[in-house]
């Protein structure tokens, strides 16, 4: 199966979100404007260009229920878009952040959202009725250095984050007034804000994509050393399986069901993981055909040239004449995949189709063939 | 959320007798035109862990004779355990950055071989993991 529509909507995209009804899309093209498009007939329109951020955009994210766009950037600050009447209104949210903020995500509740920065801080920002405003709670503590991902638990409490001091932790958010006492806390732990739940020491390089599997019992993160990394039962015995595969590291992971996991990255093509009857994962393939089949070189053209100017030395100092020339790769995305985001219809539990977008500037919208095995 | 041993304090002398009867038992392999046993054997309770050079020396030293001993490259990767794939890629790196020319050109040979099967990811593994060095 291949993508089932591509379209080109910048040189590069940072990240991207879609609306609730999924007609429009939110993106950043790697710079400090949003852009939002809309799908009008069989074209994409561009709807609204915000200029408020003074930086790049690093995150965004498109609240479901609420409606609600957030956005941060590297300039260290946040915006809370709402929609009246045709035009986005901005809210700063004043994260206190003094370095940059790299990555974005609401909540399920849609009444939190979680910001993770350069300044090795996670910001947990909640909605302060009285004062008509955000407010921004920090996790100063544990992290060693910038977090690059953050993911919230379905229960709303729980957030894990990923760091480049390579550990994935798990932390309670958990604020008065604003969480419910009774929010199936299993442990008293979880009624602290800040409380360090678990530290998961398994990756020495940096970390990336954190994401909770649907019902929460399984956390999944990538490390910059083509691993991906599977955790059982976080809160209370956590189990791991490390899954080391042939190919280059993965930047994003989205689970679709609670056994099938994407994870898409710098080999430009989305890669499938699953899990078995007895719970253990592996690497199944490549999503987009396209690509394996048409390169006869073994790695792909850009890296044959390089290996072949390489083990040509070997030959003592021959040149090797027959290293073939380099050839655009025929696949979807032509760089690196940096942000996969699901499209759910109504209350789906199974992502059945999803995006993805990259360096390349392209998004592509992706479906999962029903036969390809779905489980549960 | 148990770590893997990374706090095994073993006597560096262990690790330095431990690697001569290695020596030692890859020499009689070799001697019995047993290169890929040989290579096991040296890659075999590497000591990934310790930040002494004394004895990542001494077993890079044992895993050099293996590696080139080492005639038919493709039969070699046929039958070694893709458990080894990691940590063989790194000892390739590190014979690359000898300068040796016979070195080079054999671990060049291995690495292009290696590469076609374990992958890119192989390659990355032994760049990004700068905690187990060889």
């Amino acid at each position: 199966m291949a993508a089932v529509a591509v379209h080109q909507f910048a040189q590069c995209i940072t990240c991207h979100a879609w609306s609730p009804d999924r007609t429009m899309v939110a993106f950043c093209p790697n710079n400090n404007e949003l852009h939002i498009y809309k799908f009008i007939k069989d074209r994409w329109e561009k709807l609204h260009v915000l200029y408020k951020h003074d930086q790049i955009i690093s995150g965004i994210d498109w609240s479901m229920r609420s409606n609600k766009i957030v956005t941060v950037s590297h300039d260290r600050n946040s915006y809370v878009w709402n929609q009246e009447a045709s035009e986005w209104v901005p809210t700063l949210v004043i994260l206190r952040l003094n370095r940059a903020a790299l990555c974005v995500q609401w909540s399920p509740k849609e009444n939190k959202f979680a910001v993770g920065s350069g300044a090795k801080t996670v910001c947990v920002c909640y909605y302060e009725q009285e004062n008509n405003w955000w407010v921004s709670k920090l996790i100063r503590k544990k992290h060693n250095s910038s977090v690059t991902g953050v993911a919230w638990h379905p229960n709303n409490i729980l957030l894990a984050t990923t760091s480049t001091d390579g550990k994935c932790r798990v932390f309670s958010t958990f604020i008065k007034g604003v969480d419910p006492r009774d929010s199936g806390a299993s442990s008293s732990n979880e009624l602290k804000f800040g409380e360090q739940i678990a530290q998961l020491d398994l990756s020495f390089t940096w970390a990336f994509g954190v994401k909770w599997s649907p019902n929460g019992n399984t956390l999944a993160y990538a490390g910059h050393n083509s691993m991906i990394y599977f955790i059982e039962d976080v809160e209370s015995s956590p189990s791991a399986q490390t899954v080391a595969f042939r190919d280059l590291p993965l930047r994003d992971v989205l689970f679709v069901s609670e056994r099938m996991l994407i994870g898409v990255g710098f080999d430009c093509n989305p890669l499938v993981f699953a899990a078995d009857e007895t719970g253990l994962w592996s690497f199944v393939k490549f999503l987009d055909e396209k690509k394996t089949a048409q390169s006869s070189s073994k790695y792909g053209s850009q890296f044959s040239e390089a290996f072949g100017k390489l083990y040509g030395q070997s030959k003592h100092g021959a040149s090797n004449d027959a290293v073939e020339p380099s050839r655009p790769r025929g696949g979807v995305h032509e760089n690196c995949i940096t942000c996969i985001v699901p499209l759910r219809k109504g209350g789906e539990t199974v992502v059945k189709r999803f995006s993805t977008s990259g360096l390349d500037g392209k998004l592509a919208i992706w479906e999962l063939d029903d036969y390809i095995d779905l489980p549960q | 959320m148990a770590a893997e041993g990374f706090l095994e304090v073993e006597n560096l002398e262990a690790i330095i007798t431990r690697i001569e009867q290695k020596s030692r038992k890859i020499e009689s392999l070799l001697k019995q035109s047993k290169p890929v046993e040989a290579l096991k054997t040296a890659l075999e309770g590497s000591p990934l862990k310790t930040r002494d050079e004394r004895c990542k020396s001494a077993n890079w030293i044992v895993v050099h004779r293996a590696i080139m001993a080492i005639k038919d490259v493709d039969g070699m990767l046929a039958s070694l355990d893709p458990e080894y794939y990691d940590i063989l890629m790194k000892y390739l790196y590190r014979g690359l950055a000898t300068g040796d020319r016979p070195t080079c050109d054999q671990c060049l040979r291995i690495h292009e071989k290696l590469t076609e099967r374990a992958g890119l990811g192989c390659i990355l593994r032994s760049l990004a993991d700068t905690v187990n060095t060889v």
